[in-house]
């Protein structure tokens, strides 16, 4: 091999090169969320939801003077490795000024750290786990109610309206599906539920007939899963396989049209689940929103409108700081105070989350998401 | 009821994990090789069984169409693994074990990946053929049609294969092969020929299984090779490699253990029993419950 | 002597002409895996020993810096020797049964070895977090250096501690230790016949290997802030492996590089990245036909 030392100058030099200069002025809202693995589904509609949000900014006119607008999308696949790892990248880029992400609490958590450290804007929209606003963090802010609110709202309506008496709470251990479950329990437990127990189950794992059966065994009058859909639809399917009676009922996570695709309607019929806000279409605020999404994107899924929500709120910060900086993109937002969005208004606290509580339960009929009511955490 | 339950749903996945485990040990038996991708030729036998089945429309009715599924499967897996043959493996009969294990896993990656391109990387759906209703059986344990046919198909084809190694002239030069190569080359048997055959058979096998398994589960994604096949290698070293039966054996073993460690000791810790299982094997009883004592190939 | 000392100085010095972080991140990142290719290169280019589960002790080394600097308080000067101790033990003791079986076999085991110990540490979430990880974890303190505000001391400390590595392996190469490993792993019976210790230099060989993962665990916990079990996977190992091959198994110089081009590029073709695995496939089974010694090997 010929002198590997004046190789490696060489390649190192080439790499120095490779970043250099690009054309256009432009500042950037990042964005991250699973776009590739078996999460996809949320993370493309949470996406698509975002570029509509940049695309009317920009016919409606220029958000910086001189700077074009773009979105710079990452992927996490839902790992929190990957999170950070691109939290790194969009803080290591200079033209991005605020960031809309992640969607798993897993990935939000360690990810709102690497923001903080490099004092740049974080809006989340879907990630609902209380402990993310608790660690302190001024560059968070939050558009979604919190778990502290969702769990007890499914343990009211478990109890009130479905009767339950004897639950089952399984979740899938990540940081949103154990905090939920933990939520839901202390409230079950206070109004007198009979927990039969509280088991973990592994993401990504297929075969969950080991622990159904045991489930089978305790005979519940309802099972909750604080987990995402992937997980909730074999769950389905194969407690209707073991032919285990009982009722069904799972977290915002399961709130995907895909879920029913894969469970099969016949498995699905008649399971609830606990979403992080009312009915979009009875919002007179979202209409016009749903209007053209449906007509650009043909289904609204079931995080797009957190992401559009979020990214709108990025760059009515980006304008009213006025300038490429980070620092007045914050101060600006702090300034802000409130917002008036497609989801309400929403009043952000010291902490950095919304004041919009509202709950709401869905059920399938008939292989479609049936809205049934909304409550007020 | 409970027992008997956990018992009949590790059996199920037992006899998936036989039905691949055959394949690796096989190929082993002929070659010394581990063939690192034989998971991914069962993820993909998988994808192929859930192709035909999506164009069997709604209701996609009965066994017919699963039949058809599983001949699809079969005769892809059963392509794809004289492929890998002839493209990976032959050129690097001689190489170190190295070389091999490394173009394995190359070619383990590069048809994950290629699945993932072509289907997307989020779970499919397997369209069910057999009816959803269950049957009851003793006390309250149900089997669902589709797990009886798991059972039948594996038990035929294991049968098959037996009857086949043991009965035919293939058979006879596929033993004569994995018991000394050069030997058999001298006696006119060709080797090569052999060889391949005996990847397409074992491949064949993991595609049957990859339906099964979609059909069962009913999603199915790009990375099940993985995981499964690590499982069904276990299975066969579990029961012995080189050793046919030892490999149903380990399968269905493997299957049991799995199931009952799951519902009774803890869910999360599922995996850990099977890789547990395969270096206690291979460090107290290497060549398993069935297999013979070798000495050390020089 | 001076030709990889002038290397040095430049490696070092290029952060200060280019400003940019984002090259800096990579840069740093290369670093990391070289140092892990480096300790890697020692169990199977030195040792001849085949290693599929290698990301398991890099695991141990960043949890062991997590574990001991949330709960004890320790800090990253202190974090650093301990996590090499540990997964250089940790190696040991993984090894000392695997070491009994030859050839493919000892790849599987120490594959599912690598596995186990991300399930377990995925399941005992009271003490690591489980699949959350454990996040906060504290960046190194060194007088006015700002560690994590800045990426250029991360990529000065990993660019030190590969270099120093590197001229650690090669003087172990031309010694006794490594003439007996090669011995070992040409004809382990012809080794015993020569009173060479093969159970010795084997356990030898994985110590020094998992010492080094153990760094860069340490490293990497501090720079992240965060671990969380999906690092630590297969696919990480098998990288890694792959980076000792493609460099030339039993160079420390091709270990390097190997890492370098091997996690360079795919920063370089981010835009397809949904074919990075194609790719990298691709890579290794034509590596294996036409070059299997690599770019720096000898065999």
């Amino acid at each position: 091999m010929r002198n590997p030392f004046r190789l490696a100058i060489l390649f190192l030099s080439l790499i120095s090169l490779a970043g250099c200069g690009k054309g256009e002025p432009v500042v950037k809202i990042g964005f991250v969320a699973p776009l590739t693995g078996d999460q996809a589904a949320h993370g493309t509609d949470m996406l698509r939801g975002a570029q509509l949000a940049i695309e009317q900014a920009r016919q409606a006119g220029e958000i910086l003077p001189g700077y074009k607008v773009e979105l710079s999308e990452l992927d996490d696949s839902r790992s929190p490795a990957q999170a950070v790892a691109a939290a790194k990248r969009l803080a290591a880029d200079a033209d991005v000024l605020a960031v809309v992400g992640h969607l798993n609490s897993s990935c939000t958590k360690p990810a709102s750290a690497i923001y903080y450290e490099a004092r740049l804007l974080h809006l989340c929209p879907v990630s609902s786990n209380p402990e993310i606003s608790r660690q302190g963090f001024d560059t968070f802010y939050r558009i979604c109610p919190t778990d502290d609110l969702q769990g007890p709202a499914g343990a009211r309506f478990a109890f009130q309206k479905l009767g339950a008496k004897k639950i089952f709470v399984l979740d899938d251990m990540t940081t949103y599906g154990r905090g939920l479950a933990n939520e839901f329990l202390a409230a079950a437990k206070g109004l007198g539920v009979e927990i039969l127990g509280h088991e973990g189950i592994t993401q990504g794992e297929k075969d969950f007939t080991p622990v159904l059966t045991k489930i089978k065994g305790l005979n519940p009058d309802l099972i909750y899963f604080a987990g995402m859909f992937p997980e909730a639809a074999l769950l389905l399917k194969q407690k209707q396989n073991l032919g285990l009676q009982g009722k069904f009922l799972g977290g915002d996570g399961l709130f995907e049209p895909a879920l029913i695709e894969l469970a099969t309607p016949e498995a699905s019929e008649g399971m609830y689940l606990t979403t992080l806000g009312g009915d979009i279409r009875n919002l007179p605020t979202a209409q016009q929103f749903v209007r053209e999404f449906e007509t650009r994107y043909g289904k609204l899924g079931a995080y797009s409108w957190y992401a559009y929500e979020a990214t709108r709120i990025a760059l009515e910060a980006v304008r009213r700081a006025g300038r490429k900086d980070r620092a007045a993109v914050l101060a600006a937002m702090k300034g802000m105070g409130s917002y008036s969005g497609i989801l309400g208004v929403h009043a952000f606290d010291s902490k950095g989350d919304t004041s919009l509580r509202t709950i709401g339960v869905y059920t399938i009929q008939q292989g479609k998401f049936q809205f049934v009511e909304a409550t007020e955490g | 009821m409970i027992l008997l339950q956990q018992i009949l749903n590790g059996l199920t996945i037992g006899a998936v994990y036989a039905l691949i485990a055959l394949g690796y040990t096989m190929v082993y038996g002929i070659l010394q090789m581990i063939n690192f991708a034989h998971g991914e030729v069962f993820m993909i036998g998988a994808y192929v069984g859930m192709t035909v089945l999506l164009m069997a429309g709604p209701g996609s009715g009965g066994v017919l169409w699963l039949t058809a599924a599983m001949a699809a499967a079969a005769v892809a897996c059963c392509l794809l693994g004289l492929m890998m043959e002839r493209v990976a493996y032959r050129p690097l009969r001689a190489a170190p074990k190295l070389s091999v294990l490394i173009t394995a896993i190359g070619l383990s990656f590069f048809l994950q990946n290629a699945v993932m391109l072509g289907y997307g990387a989020q779970d499919r759906y397997v369209p069910e053929t057999l009816s959803v209703r269950h049957w009851g059986g003793a006390g309250g344990a149900v089997v669902t049609p589709m797990q009886g046919v798991i059972f039948a198909v594996s038990f035929l084809l294991m049968l098959g294969l037996q009857g086949m190694v043991y009965g035919t002239k293939l058979g006879r030069s596929m033993r004569a092969v994995a018991q000394d190569p050069l030997a058999a080359r001298l006696m006119g048997i060709p080797v090569d020929r052999v060889i391949a055959t005996t990847f397409a058979i074992g491949s064949a096998l993991a595609g049957v299984g990859g339906v099964l398994f979609g059909v069962h589960y009913s999603t199915i994604n790009f990375h099940d090779g993985y995981l499964t096949g690590l499982k069904a290698f276990t299975a066969a070293v579990l029961g012995g490699i080189g050793n046919l039966p030892g490999a149903m054996l380990g399968g269905l073993l493997l299957g049991l253990m799995e199931g009952l460690g799951a519902g009774y000791v803890s869910a999360q810790w599922k995996n850990v029993v099977a890789f547990a299982v395969l270096i206690l094997v291979l460090l107290f009883r290497p060549h398993g419950l069935l297999g013979e004592r070798l000495a050390e190939r020089a | 002597m001076m030709k990889k000392g002038a290397l040095l100085l430049l490696l070092l010095a290029l952060p200060l002409v280019d400003s940019n972080s984002y090259h800096t991140e990579i840069l740093s990142t290369a670093a990391l895996y070289a140092l892990l290719a480096l300790g890697l290169n020692i169990i199977v280019g030195y040792a001849g020993l085949l290693h599929l589960g290698y990301a398991a002790f890099f695991a141990v080394g960043a949890y062991s810096y997590a574990l001991l600097n949330l709960h004890f308080g320790w800090p990253f000067w202190a974090g650093l020797p301990a996590a090499g101790l540990i997964a250089g033990l940790a190696a040991v003791l993984l090894g000392l049964p695997a070491i009994r079986v030859r050839g493919d076999y000892l790849a599987i085991v120490t594959l599912g070895f690598g596995e186990i110990v991300r399930v377990v540490v995925t399941n005992l979430d009271q003490w690591t977090g489980g699949p959350n990880g454990l996040m906060g974890i504290a960046h190194p303190a060194f007088g006015p250096v700002r560690f994590g505000v800045e990426a250029r001391p991360y990529y000065w400390l990993l660019v030190l501690l590969a270099a120093a590595t590197a001229w650690a392996c090669v003087r172990l190469r031309r010694s006794r230790i490594g003439l007996a490993w090669v011995a070992v792993r040409e004809d382990e019976l012809a080794a015993g016949c020569l009173g060479v210790d093969a159970l010795r230099m084997k356990l030898l060989a994985l110590s020094l290997g998992g010492w080094v993962a153990g760094l860069a665990g340490c490293v990497f916990a501090a720079k992240q802030g965060t671990v969380t079990p999906d690092t630590f996977d297969f696919i990480q190992s098998v990288m890694i492996l792959a980076m000792v091959i493609l460099g030339g198994l039993g160079s420390a110089a091709g270990a390097v590089c190997g890492a370098v081009l091997l996690s360079v590029a795919p920063e370089l073709l981010r835009e397809f990245s949904t074919y990075r695995m194609l790719l990298f496939g691709l890579v290794m089974i034509g590596l294996m036909r036409v070059r299997p010694q690599g770019l720096f090997g000898s065999r």
